[in-house]
């Protein structure tokens, strides 16, 4: 091995290293010291997958280091590196001390850049696992909070049955194609008769498996009680950076793909259900987290129903959406921990009148609900836009004109946010809301973001056709 | 192409000028002028682009018939979206109608506003910029884009400043027309792949599109789309309920965008748009829009003559004119079309007014109970000349300005429509009635309640007298708009211009 094998596995290596340093660091100087490193360490992984120059092809075996796994490496360790400026002074507030925290963060970033850079199944699986284990303890962290530990074991135990389906499923389409490599065995195997079943029934227990991760209805019984649970920036992680690469690991799996006609109909139904009850769901929230719990199921729901039409254009729509999605949601998440720091549940009134004594977390959060609405000029518009686009040309007329119609639906819970922010009288006087300065960076680059993706899409359409050829 | 990117100024001033009021933001005595200068510098503009083209000035050429104005820049290059604007002869009266309603608008909450002065004038100015976009663009990506962008600001506008039930009026008025809209951009997206995959080219714009085949079925259910959203819009018969209650709890300011401006986007939508790209579909759907209305010029005369608030009485009367408007396009001969053009102007100025009137009385008694007032003719007569003068151009009384409008839009539905025209002459009639009852009651019946209804003031009387001035002239010599509005009409109804 030379130093030229190890390349592809650099950001991976920064981040390890950037995690232990960390918990070191803890010991020495507690407090922000460890925040700062792990950031440090995530920027630093990002700007190497960054570098314009081409690597050397990779030689290790079950791990690729391609354009696709570039761009999600910076992403992911962009939306890790936000999250832990946004935990930064939340769990100051909450008491969450140590230096496990931010570790626990790396590995989870860890876990997803794997995951991207896997060409192996077997390394996918771990990769999964270890980042499924880094957010079993990230939402059970707050030990003063009995929900916390609560969703933990929810998220623990409902995890683990997914990972079991997922292993199954590799296991099957194993023994079907007679290889762990990715590119091989997504082809059916060496025989070209077609795809064996037993290829075909692994695919059902890994399909199963990631809509429970990406919590497609019927498997996503979890997620309301988990984001309610969970501290507010590590919902905002798991809503964002573990869909993300659950979603990308995917995409990873079914490019590949000969035909995906099989998985049309399982998907087909999926989306539909995660639309329509995601979107119905969400109407009757009262809590502010759990709404966007049900908010994200109904937007997996608009990334299935890009992913189905298993087409390139299909797919490129999913990673522009993911994108997009992820801003968003780091952004209405972000905006939320801080408006509501100081009052104890997530209700929807505590937002009232907030919009004028807090203007930026306030015009942030209205910001990201209008964009999660795909009200244009904010990215959402144009990522909506790409998936039904993309839907209606893969021939989805139907599923995307009830997509549409439960996207009109969702304008009214959405709005409910910004008319309790901006038409409700103030209650009381608030308190300890203030901007810090950690937030205010990660609140200006995404609507710095929304606004640029919505105005000028052409650099990433532009980047996103180069990741999908 | 102009190098002068003039449709783009007319576009972004606004938007741009809302910068301006940034460093006053706190200070609400300079926020109102410099909202105001930002404004008038935008009318200016367009009074001096209609005079330039109304005294037959020759601009640079455009590719396109028709148009004097246009620009084209590619924007979103892998969708094929351009920026594409152009102004002709419909879109021309329509800006410089948005640019003089936005005026009237930002003088009537002169003093009616007073808490967060400066987010309202912002409002107003972005709304401006959204409305100015939908009457240039021809790209129907961009379209949609504004088409949608104008929503927020009124739905702030009357969520924020309104009265009564405003939280639910604004949610109501923004998911109303988004569902409509939203069912448009799936027609316009399938309208782009069709186009698309009959040519190979992927492209949004206009004059790109009406090239496109489309088959008979799925253009009645495109056409069926577009339509719905821009019915919500206008608003027609029986997809009109958001509007009464919108116009009700809407400040001043809110009532007189939305009636001016906004309900005549719709009407513009349909002419620009969905004929044009559909004209069988348009052509089987025509007897439907001309039933409903029809419906709706009666109906709305017949519920606003049971409103006892004035607000809700001139919001009815505006579905009303509407109708006629709706009825001008479904005929699609070249009279009637440029009758519905120019009552689109004609109900934008007065309507406007009307409301810019009964925020007025709003304010100085505090109540639109029409029931209320009474001999407001002695007590403020400068007002009630007004109102007077205003109830009656409404009412589409002979020399003033909406007679022309319904008359141009009878004429041209009579050759083919006998039924209809007749039915919707009783609509000329009907609001007669409702008029003159409000006339009487508010100005001339003996006062019932001692209201504090001072006349007007030298800010109110400007404004009131240059609308005046405005109905009298349309009423009197509208040959000048009608022959901005005949070569395009000419050209869309296929016609070498009939004899508006």
């Amino acid at each position: 091995m030379s130093m030229v094998d190890l390349w592809p596995v650099i950001p991976l290596l920064v981040i390890t290293a950037g995690a232990l340093t960390a918990l070191i660091c803890g010991a020495v100087g507690p407090g922000r010291h460890p925040y700062i490193v792990a950031i440090i360490a995530l920027l630093g992984a990002g700007c190497w997958a960054l570098q314009p120059v081409p690597l050397p092809e990779a030689t290790l075996p079950g791990v690729a280091f391609h354009p696709f796994a570039r761009f999600f490496t910076v992403l992911f360790t962009l939306t890790g590196a936000a999250t832990l400026l946004l935990s930064m002074e939340y769990n100051l507030e909450r008491q969450i001390r140590g230096e496990e925290y931010p570790a626990t963060v790396l590995f989870a970033v860890f876990g997803m850049c794997a995951l991207v850079t896997a060409s192996n199944l077997l390394i996918l699986f771990l990769a999964l696992e270890a980042l499924s284990f880094a957010f079993y303890i990230l939402v059970a962290i707050d030990l003063r909070k009995n929900e916390s530990a609560e969703a933990g074991l929810k998220y623990l135990l409902q995890g683990a049955v997914a990972s079991a389906f997922i292993a199954f499923g590799i296991a099957l389409v194993y023994c079907g194609c007679g290889t762990l490599e990715i590119a091989v065995a997504m082809q059916g195997g060496t025989d070209t008769a077609g795809a064996p079943p037993l290829f075909i029934g692994g695919w059902g227990f890994i399909i199963i498996g990631f809509a429970f991760k990406v919590s497609l209805v019927p498997a996503h019984l979890w997620t309301p009680d988990v984001y309610q649970g969970a501290p507010t920036p590590v919902a905002a992680f798991l809503s964002t950076g573990s869909k993300g690469a659950a979603l990308a690991a995917l995409l990873l799996l079914m490019m590949p793909l000969k035909t995906g006609t099989f998985l049309h109909h399982p998907l087909w139904i999926m989306a539909l259900l995660s639309m329509v009850v995601g979107n119905c769901a969400a109407l009757v929230q009262t809590s502010l987290k759990r709404m966007l719990a049900y908010s994200s199921i109904a937007q997996m729901g608009y990334l299935a129903l890009a992913l189905l039409t298993v087409t390139r254009e299909g797919y490129r729509a999913v990673v522009f959406y993911i994108v997009v999605y992820t801003v968003l949601n780091l952004a209405a998440f972000g905006a939320l921990s801080t408006l509501l720091r100081s009052c104890d549940g997530e209700a929807l009134e505590g937002l009232r009148g907030k919009g004028y004594v807090r203007p930026f977390p306030g015009a942030v959060l209205a910001l990201a609900m209008f964009g999660l609405a795909g009200i244009p000029p904010t990215a959402g518009f144009i990522g909506k836009f790409f998936i039904f686009a993309a839907a209606l040309r893969g021939g989805e007329t139907m599923l995307a004109v009830i997509g549409i119609l439960t996207a009109a639906l969702s304008v009214f819970y959405y709005l409910r946010v910004v008319v309790n922010l901006y038409l409700n009288p103030l209650d009381a006087p608030p308190s300890g809301e203030r901007v810090t300065l950690p937030e205010g960076l990660v609140f200006g680059a995404c609507s710095v973001v929304i606004f640029f993706i919505g105005i000028h899409p052409g650099p990433l359409f532009n980047l996103v056709d180069r990741i999908i050829p | 192409m102009t190098t002068f990117p003039l449709l783009t100024i007319l576009i972004f001033l606004p938007l741009a000028g809302t910068l301006l009021l940034l460093p006053a933001w706190r200070r609400s005595g300079w926020v109102r002028p410099l909202a105001l200068i930002v404004g008038m510098a935008e009318l200016a503009l367009c009074c001096w682009l209609t005079v330039v083209v109304g005294s037959g000035t020759k601009l640079p050429t455009t590719v396109l018939p028709g148009y004097f104005l246009r620009e084209d820049l590619t924007w979103i290059k892998r969708l094929g979206v351009h920026y594409l604007l152009g102004m002709d002869g419909i879109s021309l009266p329509l800006v410089l109608l948005t640019s003089f309603v936005t005026v009237i608008a930002m003088i009537a909450s002169w003093r009616a506003v007073t808490e967060k002065v400066a987010l309202h004038y912002t409002l107003l100015l972005v709304m401006e910029s959204g409305i100015m976009g939908v009457f240039l663009s021809l790209d129907l990506f961009l379209f949609y884009l504004f088409w949608e962008v104008m929503l927020v600001p009124m739905f702030f506008l009357i969520g924020i400043w309104g009265h009564g039930r405003r939280i639910y009026s604004a949610v109501k008025f923004f998911l109303y027309t988004l569902t409509g809209s939203l069912l448009m951009l799936v027609a316009i997206i399938v309208l782009y792949l069709l186009h698309g995959s009959q040519t190979g080219q992927y492209s949004f714009a206009l004059p790109d599109l009406l090239r496109t085949v489309v088959p008979h079925g799925t253009g009645l259910w495109l056409y069926g789309a577009f339509l719905l959203a821009f019915a919500i819009k206008f608003p027609i018969v029986p997809l009109h309920t958001w509007l009464p209650d919108a116009h009700t709890d809407a400040p001043t300011a809110g009532s007189v965008i939305l009636a001016g401006l906004l309900l005549k986007t719709g009407a513009y939508g349909l002419i620009r748009f969905g004929y044009p790209l559909f004209p069988d579909a348009a052509r089987l759907f025509s007897p439907l829009l001309i039933a409903l209305a029809v419906t709706g010029i009666l109906y709305a005369a017949w519920i606003a003559y049971a409103q006892t608030d004035m607000k809700r009485l001139v919001a009815y009367s505006s579905i009303g004119h509407m109708g006629f408007v709706a009825l001008g396009i479904a005929v699609w001969t070249p009279v009637a079309l440029s009758g519905a053009v120019l009552q689109m102007v004609n109900h934008g100025v007065t309507t406007a007014a009307l409301f810019v009137l009964v925020g007025m009385l709003d304010e100085r008694a505090g109540t639109r109970d029409i029931g209320a007032f009474g001999g407001l003719w002695d007590k403020a007569p400068q007002l009630s000349f007004c109102f007077f003068f205003f109830a009656m151009a409404s009412a589409g009384l002979p020399v003033l300005n909406n007679f022309v409008g319904e008359f141009l839009i009878l004429a041209g539905t009579f050759r083919g429509h006998h039924l209809a025209a007749t039915l919707a002459f009783l609509g000329i009639v009907l609001p007669l009635i409702y008029t003159v009852r409000l006339v009487q009651e508010l100005l001339f019946q003996t006062e019932r309640q001692p209201l504090p209804v001072a006349d007007l003031t030298l800010r109110e009387g400007g404004v009131l007298g240059v609308m005046v001035m405005i109905d009298l002239y349309l009423g009197l010599h509208p040959a000048p708009l009608l022959a901005i509005i005949r070569f395009p009409v000419s050209l869309l109804t296929g016609t070498d211009g009939g004899t508006p």
